[in-house]
């Protein structure tokens, strides 16, 4: 079964400075090795940093009709900052890792939650065997490295 | 530029009604637009938060909290991830996707390498590519 691990946004990461910084050359290397530790156990599957809200958006449909605002966004709690995809035997054996992470991110001082990835045969029932096709077609083409 | 698209949860993902047939064709399609324009990387539902799980760390404590949670509004249901040119249009893209009812989703930009500056070494860069072209290829 696959996981999702999400990291919840802080005043930091929302902040308008980036990662760039030389303070962030033990988190880079502590964050290089969890990742490298998931590899060689065989279950990362992908991962993503997100800049902060202030260079994102909302959009809100009503009607069928967009309404776009744009960032940032005050709830920097509520806001999500990266996340890790991980395929694992079970929702302990992905607490197991999370619990690994790395000490050195957010100060020691993190929030994370682990949610789990709806499988195609999850839709069993609902979706049509064309549609599934079409699912799987989709990931063929789009689950590839850039 | 890499964009990721949170769709939010409410009350129906919160409690795992499935979409209907019609939803599921009018997403395929939205979808299959996206992959024949080349600009959709990943894509992903997320099961109801009570089979979920969170967990804060305060120094070398780790508190695990069992879901569900009730913020549902504040909770994440899927996700899209795709590569455009610009934020106009990966906005342009969204617009047309297959939401209503004052459904909400959240576009944000993804960090590249070159956000990381100098604390990004060549070698940590080089490790971190290899990393990621493995995990796409398990990911099949």
């Amino acid at each position: 079964m696959r996981f999702m691990i999400i990291r919840k946004a802080d005043a930091e990461t929302e902040a308008e400075t980036g990662p760039a910084g030389p303070e962030h050359a033990q988190l880079l290397k502590d964050m290089m090795a969890y990742n490298q530790a998931m590899q060689d156990a065989g279950i990362l599957r992908g991962g993503q940093g997100l800049k902060p809200s202030a260079a994102g958006a909302r959009v809100q449909f009503r009607n069928g009709k967009p309404t776009v605002t744009d960032g940032p966004f005050a709830e920097a709690k509520e806001l999500i900052a990266g996340f890790t995809l991980i395929e694992v035997q079970s929702k302990e054996e992905a607490l197991e890792w999370v619990r690994r992470w790395p000490a050195s991110d957010g100060h020691g001082n993190v929030s994370l939650e682990l949610r789990q990835l709806y499988e195609l045969e999850d839709f069993e029932g609902v979706a049509g065997p064309e549609l599934k096709e079409l699912e799987q077609q989709m990931h063929a083409s789009a689950d590839v490295p850039r | 530029m890499k964009f990721m698209v949170l769709v939010k949860a409410d009350a129906n993902t919160e409690a795992g009604v499935m979409p209907s047939e019609q939803l599921l064709a009018e997403m395929g399609k939205f979808n299959e637009s996206l992959v024949k324009a080349g600009v959709l990387l990943a894509g992903e539902g997320l099961h109801p938060s009570s089979k979920g799980a969170r967990i804060r760390y305060n120094g070398s404590q780790r508190t695990v909290i069992d879901g569900p949670f009730a913020e549902t509004k504040e909770l994440v249901a899927g996700f899209w991830l795709i590569q455009v040119k610009s934020r106009d249009e990966a906005i342009e893209w969204l617009k047309r996707a297959p939401f209503d009812g004052g459904a909400e989703i959240e576009i944000r930009q993804v960090f590249a390498p070159e956000d990381f500056g100098p604390a990004l070494t060549p070698e940590l860069r080089a490790n971190e590519e290899r990393l990621r072209a493995q995990a796409a290829a398990q990911q099949q």
